[in-house]
């Protein structure tokens, strides 16, 4: 075997650097504020409403389940899979409906978090404490007038913070607190919302992270089985962001936000027999500044302006590794400079339409010798129109892209010009129905990545790669309903769906196993049922109760070569059967809650056998929370046990996943 | 609470189907009689090394054979293995070990680790000679095996990375790749095999990986080149010289010689192909060994029986399906194939002998 080990290290650095492992801390959030612990579920959420699905977890849900990051609440969306190679530190990365996880996008207030090196983002960078919503759509965002960017990927995961809600904020406000949890988890976090006059609000929030993450799991590999514990899989990070909300006197509104992150960790790697050795780090040094500018220009027109700049900074070292150099520091810094124009009119009773044009350059360097040093210019162009009568509507859009890749050394790879579709439209039967049909078909690609094109010695062959192609088919049927009765609302939704991919771009060993490549290699075919299901009520004006249920039915085959064993067998880590439920009662001040999530088996790899096969899992998760109020504010207790039948699973292989876990929070607030 | 986990879990799970298992692996333990053991490498960080005893009497394949017979896997990436003096000797190179097992039982007797100071040294290809066994690894050493106490009795250093050896009358000859560095290495160390020390380094051209010996005293060196501007190539080593006496732009992955050619595989560059080559000149004694129309799709080992002239070429396929094991005979015509299931990439085939 000649070993180019390099690529190895330089797959396993760009899809696990990001992505590696590590610790755990466990339980996320809890005590931020439970606050406002009013079940508000008059009108009927918007998730039922939209001819495209969407799915949301707001504040208070996300207080409630076990989510130290926004990838721990994403775990509760139907069709999707959260790729979590164990512990606080470890890389979580979302893939919507098995496209992949290069496939859906993060918005961040309103605008792209972006990451041309890895094509990912690693979602356990964004706290869960000061999000206000969460929310999932397939294709794109229900509104109208949206950066162009937002179009191009086939599921957009929006994250909104309560940093920017003004009418909350015409006094001083802050909430300040600490949770602790199992295997050495410490998170301090503290915001505070000045309102500097009239018309100015300036936040800032900030939150802390140490976890141990040690761990214990078990080998299992006959008389040479044991007990072990995490090592290496610590992680200390801080997070912070500064925001100003300027409301001018139009209504116009200028938000600015200063985002940044920190974070050093060890990556434990996956378990290996016979070898517990561990001394790769990681570190991270990300912020991005941004702004957006949004206004009415008259009743009939709005405009939106966004600018950012965003700068990413990875160090990953390997003192085992064995060169010449006597171990491996490789240091990437990643920039990107992105400015986008939107305008939406409305032309008549029905009738409306919008007209994007964004631009992003994004930058690559490396202390690695050689290394092209890509840059990659992007424009997108959109075109949205919306159609709406009082039972049915119709919204279509025509994304067009423009790449092109500049390389100081070496060939570059993409120069593509594109147009793809989304069409989507809804039905009722008449306006008290509290049924609608929707259905929506998008097509989208996405461009390979600079670790999928420029990395060294695979260089020469990658400029063939061409971008990977999906098609989204969905129909759905959502049912909404309000009652006056211990149940107050009830909603559910059922969506069909059917995708396929084409050009698959995947990394496959080329010379050994150590060797390795970069190519456009299959087709897949998804099909699937998404169901969401939820309800609350109250039993009394003292007590009252929330159900949320997800469950996902899906079957995500390789069709790419009839001749193949991996012919019409399952694309790995899908499972047939995942979902989510989470119960919650309220009783006075007190709540209590129990959230359950399990995986149906999984393949490893794309030969079905049973050496591939990984088992299913569930976990249940279970807390108690009190509001204590004080003179000027209010203490927000919670306590929890997470993974409470101390369940042994995996959800990528040989990455353990925690057992038995607890944490306590505590937080106070005047918010 | 485990009952409780469970009725929870039966309620949420009752509509789930449960998924049938597709083939079903062999985890019987055969007793060995004449056949050979193939080692398929898995894949990397998922602890699926396995070691195949297909039987020439009964024409099974058993998948995963040394688990079977101990009750434990060998663990990740095996790299090489040889049977020498009744044992047989696994190289794992992300375990970090070599396990040493009864090589007509498959039944375990030892691991020699080859983790020190917290680093792994990386194991990669074994040799054996006189009462020793040769194991180069990653971190620029061969470490000297005693085949009686199963410890290494000594490290020498060599060049970068190295690679692979061939035994050459009493000199052991080791491929230095330099793959980990930006630098390339490009020689080859020779050691003494009475004193057990590196007598010298021939250069040979850059990268150098698969090393065959011939009988004659000759040595061929596949050359890998940078993966950009340097082509790979093909050399040819007079060892009483060390010399290089012939060289040729080819693209090699890996070299064996029989019976005065040499049998090549396409490697990273080249066809998927087995070409024949003459020793003498290099030149294209056949385009595809393979006569009759058999397909592999990526020959990734390549062994031969040189008792027979039997050609076993291991199908990697695209390193993820299971692969399989096909044995030629010296025409190319195929006698037989096996399936590794459930393991990809096999590497290397050793023939038991009694």
């Amino acid at each position: 075997m000649f070993i180019r080990r390099n690529i190895l290290y330089i797959i396993l650095t760009t899809t696990q650097l990001l992505a590696l492992h590590t610790s755990y801390a466990q339980q996320k959030d809890s005590s931020a504020s439970l606050k406002k612990v009013t079940v508000t579920a008059i009108k009927r959420p918007v998730d039922f409403t939209t001819a495209i699905p969407v799915q949301s977890i707001n504040h208070e849900m996300l207080q409630q389940i076990n989510a130290e990051s926004i990838a721990d609440a994403a775990k509760y969306f139907s069709g999707v899979l959260i790729k979590d190679y164990g512990g606080v530190g470890g890389l979580k990365t979302i893939s919507v409906r098995s496209l992949g996880a290069l496939n859906t996008s993060l918005l961040y207030d309103g605008i792209p978090v972006a990451d041309a090196q890895t094509g990912q983002i690693d979602l356990s960078k964004f706290s869960s404490t000061f999000v206000q919503s969460l929310e999932l759509s397939e294709a794109n965002p229900p509104q109208i007038l949206l950066p162009a960017r937002v179009y191009s990927s086939a599921a957009v995961l929006a994250v909104a913070t309560n940093t920017f809600n003004t009418n909350n904020f015409t006094q001083k406000k802050w909430q300040a607190g600490i949770k602790q949890g199992s295997f050495g988890l410490w998170q301090p976090f503290a915001a505070i919302y000045l309102p500097a006059s009239k018309s100015v609000v300036i936040s800032a929030n900030a939150e802390a992270t140490w976890s141990k993450g040690n761990y214990p799991y078990y080998i299992d590999n006959g008389m040479f089985s044991q007990k072990a514990y995490r090592t290496n899989s610590d992680l200390k990070s801080f997070q912070g962001e500064i925001n100003i909300v300027k409301q001018f006197k139009d209504s116009s509104q200028l938000q600015t936000k200063l985002w940044g992150y920190s974070s050093e960790r060890g990556l434990p790697g996956s378990i290996i027999f016979f070898n517990n050795i561990s001394v790769q780090r990681l570190w991270n040094k990300d912020f991005f500044l941004q702004s957006r500018y949004q206004k009415k220009i008259s009743e009939h027109t709005s405009l939106l302006v966004s600018a950012k700049y965003s700068s990413l900074f990875t160090k990953y070292t390997d003192p085992n590794f064995l060169n010449n150099a006597g171990g491996l520091d490789n240091r990437y810094t990643q920039q990107e400079i992105y400015v986008s124009a939107a305008i939406s009119q409305k032309i008549g009773k029905y009738f409306s339409a919008s007209l994007a044009s964004d631009f992003a350059s994004a930058h690559l360097s490396s202390n690695i010798v050689p290394f092209a040093t890509p840059t990659r210019n992007t424009w997108w162009n959109s075109i949205a129109i919306q159609y709406a009568r009082r039972l049915w509507q119709i919204n279509a859009s025509l994304l067009n892209t423009n790449v092109n890749d500049k390389t100081k050394t070496g060939s570059a790879a993409v120069n593509k010009n594109e147009f793809t579709p989304t069409v989507a439209a809804s039905y009722k039967l008449n306006v008290e129905s509290p049924f609608l049909f929707r259905a929506f078909y998008k097509n989208i690609f996405r461009l390979p990545t600079f670790n999928d094109l420029y990395y060294t010695y695979i260089s020469t062959i990658n400029p063939k790669l061409l971008p990977e192609y999906s098609k989204q088919y969905n129909v759905g049927i959502t049912y909404s309903k309000n009652f006056n009765t211990a149940l107050k609302q009830f909603s559910i939704s059922v969506d069909g769906y059917y995708n396929t991919v084409k050009d698959k771009i995947i990394a496959v060993p080329s010379q050994n196993l150590f060797v390795w490549t970069v190519t456009n290699l299959g087709k897949v075919h998804i099909k699937g049922i998404d169901v969401n299901a939820e309800a609350n009520g109250k039993f009394s004006s003292a007590m009252k109760w929330s159900v949320r249920i997800a469950y996902t039915l899906q079957h995500a085959e390789d069709v790419t070569d009839p001749t193949s064993t991996e012919y019409k067998n399952e694309i790995p880590y899908t499972p047939n059967n995942s979902g989510s439920a989470l119960a919650v009662f309220y009783y006075k001040s007190w709540s209590a809650g129990y959230s359950f999530l399990f995986s149906g088996t999984r393949y490893t790899l794309g030969e079905n056998n049973p050496a591939n096969e990984l088992s299913g899992w569930d976990t249940h998760d279970v807390f108690v929370a009190r509001m204590i109020k004080l003179s000027h504010f209010q203490a927000n207790i919670k306590g929890e046990i997470n993974n409470v039948f101390n369940e042994r699973y995996e959800i990528i292989r040989y990455y353990p996943m925690p057992g038995r876990s607890y944490k306590i929070s505590i937080t106070f607030t005047n918010l | 609470m485990r009952k409780i986990k469970s009725s929870l879990t039966v309620i949420v799970l009752v509509v789930i189907a449960s998924c049938t298992k597709k083939d079903i692996v062999n985890t019987t333990a055969p007793k060995v009689t004449t056949g050979l053991y193939s080692l398929n490498q898995g894949n990397f960080g998922a602890n699926n090394t396995t070691l195949t005893y297909y039987d020439f009497g009964t024409s099974v394949a058993t998948t995963d054979y040394y688990h079977n017979v101990n009750g434990f896997g060998l663990g990740d990436t095996g790299s090489d293995f040889i049977i020498y003096g009744g044992k047989v000797y696994v190289v794992m190179n992300v375990s970090g070990n070599v396990a040493v097992a009864d090589a007509l039982t498959a039944k375990y007797i030892d691991t020699i680790s080859f983790i020190s100071s917290g680093v792994n040294k990386g194991p990669e290809n074994i040799v054996g000679y006189g009462s020793n066994v040769f194991v180069s690894s990653t971190d620029g050493t061969v470490s000297v095996i005693d085949t009686t106490s199963l410890s290494i009795t000594k490290s020498i250093t060599v060049g970068s990375n190295p690679a692979q050896m061939a035994i050459s009358g009493t000199k052991l000859f080791v491929s230095n790749t330099g793959g980990f560095s930006a630098q390339f290495d490009s020689t080859v160390s020779v050691i003494d095999l009475g004193t057990l020390t590196q007598t010298g380094k021939i250069t040979v051209g850059t990268n150098p990986g698969s090393i065959a010996a011939d009988n004659s005293g000759n040595i061929y060196v596949a050359c890998t080149g940078d993966y950009a501007s340097v082509a790979p190539s093909l050399v040819k080593v007079n060892t009483a010289t060390n010399a290089v006496v012939l060289s040729a732009d080819t693209a090699v992955g890996i070299v064996r010689f029989y019976n005065n050619n040499l049998f090549i595989t396409g490697g990273y560059l080249g066809a998927a192909t087995v070409r024949v080559l003459s020793t003498t000149d290099f030149s294209l004694v056949k385009s595809n060994f393979i006569s009759d129309g058999t397909t592999v799709i990526n020959p990734y080992g390549l062994d031969i029986d040189n008792a027979t002239g039997d050609v076993y070429l291991g199908d990697a396929k695209d390193y993820t399906a299971s692969g399989t094991v096909f044995c030629f005979d010296k025409t190319g015509a195929k006698k037989f194939s096996f399936s590794t299931t459930p393991t990809a990439s096999p590497a290397k085939v050793v023939l038991i002998q009694h």
